[in-house]
């Protein structure tokens, strides 16, 4: 039982080495390429916290293992007492308050990028593509007509769609995030994006996706017992494509019956 | 000691654990109840013809009978669950399961475990009675129809779109339903022919009591007897007639001469329009306002009515509509723009025209034109932006476009 703590923590240190080693290679726990040029930020942000926790897990590990190893208690030896040392208490605080306002400091340009309005792509910005309301268990989307701009209220001409969001790859775009009723949060976790919804204020939300494919839409805030089933989908495609979309949403939305009638 | 005392509290952990696995109970179709109210041995008519006919959740019977893709066998596909016969029904019912059951419920009869905390209450689709659809009166809706429900979800109630499962999953989806209707009907139909026999409990004690009043040897037994006697002499032609009348019923709803279309385009939403609409909407023929109010805000004089409770000559303790399922109901407030059967112009129109069965909401009278209905739908398409413009594609008009982007900008 001498030896098993140390061994232990040594373990520890070896096995996290291991792992991060292996780990990427595998696609173990990690998220992947992210799908937007914001997302590599802030998975560069993510894979710089995991190297210095890492760094840190591990040299804790290993020097806990050589003081076990060293220190640990002999026959006949009885242990002496010490207050503490105040040099190493004022380093221990210092170094990790050190390394946290740099990681505070470091993280601002990304946050600034894709929190505050006047970092947005202000094109984007004056042009949100859609109104998405979220409600329990489904998410409402409101788009302008093809050309007009989107108005807080909804107008005689907007176009409707649920749980499906049509968007243009390659470029930033904005969303007006709302809620109906509960919290919400639009997720998209292929993109990094995570706003909550919240009842009562309308929240912009900016992202770009670089391919034209599906990414899944979730809702990530406990919103009730549908919850699970809130599921949506973001098309991002190239821009004609997009325009066609829109011109047949718009076909469908305003159909009278009246041609099929016709035709039989 | 501390050995023993640490094993006792791990065996009692693991016991609980396992407890916690046992099987699910078997999933039941629950009776109708119409067919609760009736004697046992009749109880046990309708069950048993049940089973025969339909099966149990897990044993699905396919009655060829009915118009429904059930799914022919596929030996070659490589989904070993499309290899027997059936197979489309019995995926349509795990899809159920998993997405529709919590509220709908097994029998489909709007009492899934989550059903009770919703308003309004889920569809029961056991009396076959479905009000989003594009056939007129009673008529059943097209699997086009319960396929768009699917697709859409509806707006303003707890109905989600399913428009992510894809094609195939939806129609799989509404296959199931329309077969879970016409189970729950034909059980509704069969225990209430049979309620109307006299036999139920209350008949048959009224029977006995007449028949005790001529003939005092007579046993209560015989009378019970002598009444499941004529049923189940009339049984299978019962089942067939049935049967018979359900498929007929849900052919007429699938074929498209059926659906409804308008016979003139819809009516350029200008402001004569719209005027047009409002006149008729508050007039004495057409009568909108009576329940929707001058406004459009669903609080109409009827509202207020105390209504007649259905095959009673009592009224209901609290005023306002009832539907069909004798759930309190409201006219819909139009001016909010919310359409549960959809937005397009042909939904709305198929409302107005054909009303909305299941509720109070009634058929347009037949003197009305068709340009006059398009007039009533414009102007109820007016009322969430003020009854000033009425929802429309705009700039195909080719005027006024510009101008709009201009002044909803500056408001």
């Amino acid at each position: 039982m001498n030896r098993f703590w140390c061994l232990f923590f040594v373990a520890s240190a070896v096995l996290a080495v291991v792992f991060f080693y292996i780990g990427p290679a595998c696609g173990w726990w990690f998220p992947g390429v992210a799908a937007s040029p914001l997302g590599q930020q802030i998975d560069d942000l993510f894979y710089l916290i995991l190297a210095i926790t890492g760094v840190t897990f591990i040299g804790v590990h290993a020097v806990l293992g050589y003081i076990l190893w060293k220190f640990s208690g002999k026959e006949g030896k009885r242990s002496d007492f010490q207050h503490g040392s105040h040099t190493l208490e004022v380093v221990w605080s210092i170094v990790p308050a050190g390394v946290l306002l740099f990681i505070a400091l470091y993280q601002m340009d990304v946050w600034a990028a894709f929190r505050m309005k006047s970092r947005f792509d202000q094109e984007a910005l004056a042009n949100p593509i859609a109104e998405v309301t979220a409600r329990q268990f489904e998410w409402r989307i409101r788009y302008p007509a093809p050309g007009k701009v989107l108005q807080d209220t909804p107008q005689p001409d907007d176009l409707y769609t649920v749980n499906d969001l049509h968007a243009p790859a390659g470029k930033p775009v904005v969303i007006k995030l709302r809620s109906e009723d509960v919290l919400h949060s639009f997720f998209l976790p292929h993109l990094r994006v995570k706003q909550d919804a919240v009842p009562g204020l309308v929240i912009p939300v900016w992202f770009e996706a670089n391919e034209p494919k599906a990414y899944d839409l979730v809702c990530a805030e406990l919103c009730g017992w549908g919850h699970y089933k809130m599921r949506g989908q973001l098309t991002a495609q190239p821009q004609a494509d997009f325009d066609a979309y829109m011109k047949k949403l718009k076909e469908t939305q305003f159909d009278d019956g009246f041609k099929e009638a016709a035709d039989e | 000691m501390r050995f023993s005392s640490l094993s006792i509290i791990c065996l009692g952990g693991m016991s609980l654990a396992l407890a916690g696995c046992g099987q699910p109970p078997e999933p039941v179709f629950a009776p109708s109840a119409k067919a609760t109210v009736l004697v046992p041995a009749a109880q046990r008519l309708v069950s048993e013809s049940l089973v025969e006919n339909f099966g149990t959740p897990n044993k699905l019977v396919a009655w060829q009978q009915f118009p429904i893709n059930y799914g022919a066998a596929e030996p070659t596909a490589s989904d070993a669950g499309r290899h027997d016969e059936g197979w489309r029904l019995r995926e349509g019912r795990k899809l159920y399961m998993v997405h529709c059951l919590h509220c709908h419920g097994v029998a489909g009869d709007g009492a899934g475990p989550t059903s009770r905390f919703l308003n309004p209450r889920p569809r029961d689709y056991r009396q076959g009675v479905f009000k989003f659809k594009s056939t007129a009166g009673g008529m059943k809706p097209s699997t086009a129809d319960l396929h768009r429900t699917l697709v859409e979800g509806i707006p303003g109630t707890y109905m989600p779109s399913f428009v992510l499962l894809g094609q195939e999953q939806i129609g799989l989806l509404a296959d199931y339903v329309k077969w879970l209707s016409i189970r729950g009907e034909f059980e509704e139909k069969l225990a209430g022919g049979m309620g109307k026999a006299g036999a139920t409990s209350e008949e048959l004690r009224k029977s006995y009591k007449d028949k005790r009043e001529s003939d005092k040897s007579i046993s209560y037994e015989a009378v019970e007897n002598e009444i499941l006697d004529d049923i189940r002499k009339e049984l299978p032609e019962t089942l067939t007639e049935r049967a018979q009348d359900l498929t007929d019923d849900w052919l007429a709803g699938e074929n498209p001469e059926n659906a409804t279309f308008p016979t003139a385009k819809r009516v350029r939403p200008d402001a004569a329009s719209i005027a047009r609409g409002r006149e008729l909407f508050l007039s004495k023929d057409v009568k909108c306002s009576d329940c929707h109010g001058p406004a459009g805000r669903g609080d109409g004089p009827m509202t207020e009515q105390f209504i007649k409770i259905t095959d009673s000559d009592r009224s209901y303790d609290t005023p306002g509509f009832r539907d069909f399922w004798g759930q309190p109901i409201v006219p819909r407030n139009l001016t909010r723009g919310v359409y549960r059967f959809g937005r397009r112009p042909i939904d709305l129109y198929r409302k107005v025209k054909n009303g909305i069965h299941g509720t109070p909401m009634p058929a347009i009278s037949n003197r009305v034109t068709e340009e006059q209905i398009w007039d009533v739908v414009n102007f109820v398409m007016s009322l969430p932006f003020g009854g000033k413009e009425s929802a429309s594609p705009g700039e195909a008009d080719g005027e006024g476009g510009e101008a709009k982007v201009a002044e909803a900008a500056g408001s």
